[in-house]
């Protein structure tokens, strides 16, 4: 701005930006689904991509004005960030309260950290690109395009269609009261009444890990109530407050310990596909994604063979 | 819902008094098993109480203490 300074060169900033603003709101579709109040919640993000963007492409620019005031502000604007997990943990534990079938701890603060650091990416991609581009525009826009597509990749975990096979299984009840899915024993229903709509209305699925992730995913009872919500949600759940055992369950295959769980539900949409496809998107939760298990029983077979 | 429900015994219908003896759950007696599923059922959507049968004549109710 003053006088001595050479005029500045304000695409780096642009490109940079843009990038930015572009990784972010590209990850705010795949992210779609776990964000309560559409409109509401777009709002406030694209507010702190543009706030992240625009930081991450301006870091570099003023720096090279031997504008330092200005760059130390911009890195203090950049810890306000981290209040991003804060906010996005309280809103979605108040909700926990409100749906029948809940996300679970874990699934919540999956959710969080992601947005958290999704905001943080967007600065890294825009602050990047801007560096390229203050050494050259057209190889500034091609690096900002590599960073968005290395960006979305890294940050897009697996899903767990990827790691567990789900398929429909047939729902019954054993000695009287003991529902079971396939093979395995879910809960025991005492009332004939329930007994009654599972048996008519019921839905069932049985997940089988497909590797040592798939596995040691299962096992972890946030992952599994995570699974719980999705399905609750696409295909609808016929539960309100005062029928607490018509909700969806989502158990190991317990005394057996085969790794392999079952999952029921009272649909409101009866449609196995749906509530199948559903399954296969949950997000594999941060805090298990790349532990790993082998299933000794299972291993023993296969050790024959 | 939590992630791991922490279930507290809430009540108990029997038909086999002989089968239960006091604690901290009231105990309803029913004189056979359709009277004990009915009074269950009820029990269950006032209270948002979850039913078990023992299959000894007996079913309890719990309650889940995270659950709203």
């Amino acid at each position: 701005m003053s006088g001595s300074t050479p005029p500045i060169n304000w695409d780096p900033m642009i490109i940079g930006f843009v990038a930015g603003f572009l990784s972010r709101i590209l990850y705010l579709r795949s992210g779609k689904s776990h964000y309560p109040g559409y409109p509401s919640g777009y709002i406030s993000q694209v507010a702190l991509a543009i706030i992240a963007a625009l930081i991450g492409s301006s870091i570099i620019v003023s720096l090279l004005g031997k504008e330092f005031t200005a760059a130390t502000f911009l890195t203090l604007a950049a810890t306000q960030f981290r209040d991003v997990r804060t906010t996005e943990r309280q809103t979605l534990e108040k909700e926990e309260s409100l749906i029948l079938v809940g996300r679970g701890a874990g699934y919540i603060e999956g959710i969080a950290i992601t947005y958290e650091a999704r905001n943080f990416l967007a600065m890294l991609v825009a602050l990047a690109s801007s560096l390229v581009a203050e050494w050259n525009d057209i190889a500034g826009i091609i690096a900002a395009l590599v960073f968005i597509i290395v960006g979305e990749k890294f940050m897009s975990g697996p899903r767990i269609g990827q790691l567990i096979d789900v398929k429909p299984a047939d729902l019954r009840f054993e000695k009287g009261t003991l529902l079971y899915v396939g093979p395995v024993m879910m809960m025991e229903v005492g009332l004939p009444d329930s007994r009654e709509r599972y048996r008519s209305q019921g839905l069932g699925v049985i997940l089988t890990p497909k590797n040592p992730r798939g596995e040691a995913a299962l096992w972890n009872i946030s992952q599994r109530q995570a699974i719980a919500h999705e399905a609750a949600v696409a295909v609808g759940v016929q539960k309100d407050v005062g029928y607490p055992e018509q909700g969806t369950l989502c158990r190991m295959d317990m005394p057996k310990g085969t790794g392999s769980a079952g999952l029921t539900i009272i649909p409101v949409e009866r449609d196995i596909d749906k509530l199948i496809r559903a399954i296969e998107q949950t997000p594999v939760l941060e805090s298990g994604k790349w532990s790993r298990m082998v299933n000794t029983k299972n291993r023993k077979e296969d050790a024959h063979g | 819902m939590a992630d791991a429900p922490t279930p507290i015994m809430f009540a108990i219908v029997t038909t086999n008094k002989e089968a239960v003896i006091g604690g901290m759950a009231p105990v309803f007696v029913a004189p056979n098993e359709v009277e004990r599923d009915r009074i269950a059922m009820w029990l269950c959507r006032i209270t948002n109480a979850i039913a078990h049968d023992l299959h000894n004549g007996t079913v309890i109710l719990t309650v889940n203490q995270s659950q709203p």
